[in-house]
């Protein structure tokens, strides 16, 4: 379908894009995965577009002071087979290989992706376990929001009108980190039914941190907390690595759709956390 | 697909019940709610526009209410047709004291057709769950402020 009229700006700077967006009124456009598609559909008719696709220096991965900066137009190909991120950010790198398809990871971008904060989007399992943060900018201004502050429920992100996601930051990961996300695709639209991100740091046969981030579980992305404590400390037996897993869904309202109920959905995410777990630990 | 839950609201019950079926508080708590007229005695017809991040649609609806039993329960009819797509749903909010305020149970069905049932299937229980915590939070505000 054709979508309905809208007026479109490409601007050269982003303080220029900043400016045409400050009054909130107009959508901002990264890859266009997302808002292009319900453009289409009409479900989105935005009466303004300002295409961010022209602004040079907004996509780019460097390692500078410990950190990794990621440029919010970044793709997800990008992202999956840059050199910096598979050597010192590897759980980020694995997360985007795994989204949607190759012409989606081609024009996608990362930005674009966790602005639109789809609740079974892949990133944010990763990105909640990197603890991650993200730089947002708006006309005379930016700050600098931590990824667990960043989504606040289902399609809703801490970005205020006339802001946009400008850099995502994710730490540069000492050697022996043990990664790995496992995500159960839904076979349409490849969106994880339920992703689970694991990050691990074993010392002396003991987990000395645990990190794990769900998604496509409930209505927003969180860290499984519970998880989490039951690991640290432990020695990461096989009972140990069930019964973290077995925790992953704890306290959590699980999304329900044709496709999977919500206790299928739950009964998904503990055998995956398992599975992410075991697969980090070989790695830590 | 059935949608259950329970909100509380500062209200003793009697209260809460009121507050649930005046047209002003509800305007002011419905998700875009854009106009709310009362058309006949427990009969409203909305307007809202509902967004959620870059979906937008406007819809029409009609709200009845039914089985009034002041002030312990009652149930909600609701019809509302759009563009993008068109909802029907049919529960029973329960209100019950609990520590000087009011817990409302709903229970209830809803059907989501059209365009936005047929893309959006897979988000539809959680922006179902989302417009509702919206509603009982601008509930819980209305409720507070009055």
């Amino acid at each position: 379908m054709i979508p309905q009229n809208f007026e479109y700006e490409a601007p050269r700077t982003l303080e220029e894009a900043l400016q045409l967006l400050a009054d909130g009124s107009a959508k901002p456009l990264a890859g266009g995965m997302s808002l292009i598609p319900l453009m289409k559909l009409r479900l989105a008719a935005p009466e303004r577009v300002v295409d961010l696709g022209r602004i040079p220096g907004l996509s780019y991965v460097r390692e500078e002071d410990g950190v990794i900066r990621i440029g919010a137009m970044t793709t997800h190909y990008e992202i999956e087979s840059s050199p910096v991120l598979k050597a010192r950010c590897p759980l980020l790198a694995a997360t985007a290989a795994q989204i949607g398809d190759m012409q989606v990871r081609n024009v996608g971008t990362i930005g674009g992706s966790l602005a639109h904060a789809d609740p079974a989007a892949d990133y944010p399992a990763a990105l909640l376990a990197l603890e991650a943060q993200v730089r947002l900018a708006r006309a005379g201004g930016e700050r600098t929001v931590a990824i667990a502050d960043f989504f606040t429920d289902v399609f809703t992100t801490a970005l205020e009108p006339g802001e946009i996601l400008r850099e995502v930051i994710v730490p540069a990961e000492a050697p022996g980190t043990g990664v790995s996300y496992q995500k159960v695709a839904h076979p349409a639209s490849g969106f994880a039914v339920v992703g689970i991100a694991v990050r691990l740091r074993r010392s002396q046969g003991k987990i000395t941190l645990a990190r794990l981030g769900v998604t496509g579980l409930a209505a927003k992305p969180f860290r499984a907390l519970a998880a989490e404590r039951l690991l640290e400390g432990s020695s990461a037996t096989e009972a140990d690595v069930r019964a973290a897993a077995g925790a992953v869904a704890d306290g959590v309202e699980a999304n329900s759709d044709l496709y999977a109920s919500a206790e299928y959905r739950t009964h998904l995410a503990r055998v995956y956390a398992a599975r992410a777990l075991r697969a980090a630990l070989q790695a830590a | 697909m059935r949608i259950s839950g329970a909100y509380t609201l500062p209200a003793d019950p009697e209260r809460a019940y009121t507050l649930l079926q005046d047209p002003e508080a509800l305007a002011a708590s419905m998700p875009g709610c854009r106009e709310l007229v009362r058309t006949a005695e427990d009969e409203y017809e909305m307007k809202m526009n509902l967004v959620i991040s870059s979906i937008q649609g406007l819809f029409a609806g009609k709200i009845r209410v039914a089985d009034k039993e002041f002030p312990a329960r009652f149930r909600l009819i609701v019809e509302g047709d759009g563009k993008i797509g068109f909802m029907k749903g049919e529960g029973v909010l329960t209100l019950s004291p609990v520590d000087g305020a009011t817990e409302v149970r709903y229970d209830g069905e809803v059907q989501v057709g059209g365009m936005i049932a047929g893309v959006g299937q897979r988000l539809l229980d959680a922006t179902a769950k989302y417009l509702i915590k919206r509603f009982f939070e601008k509930m819980r505000e209305w409720a507070c402020h009055e």
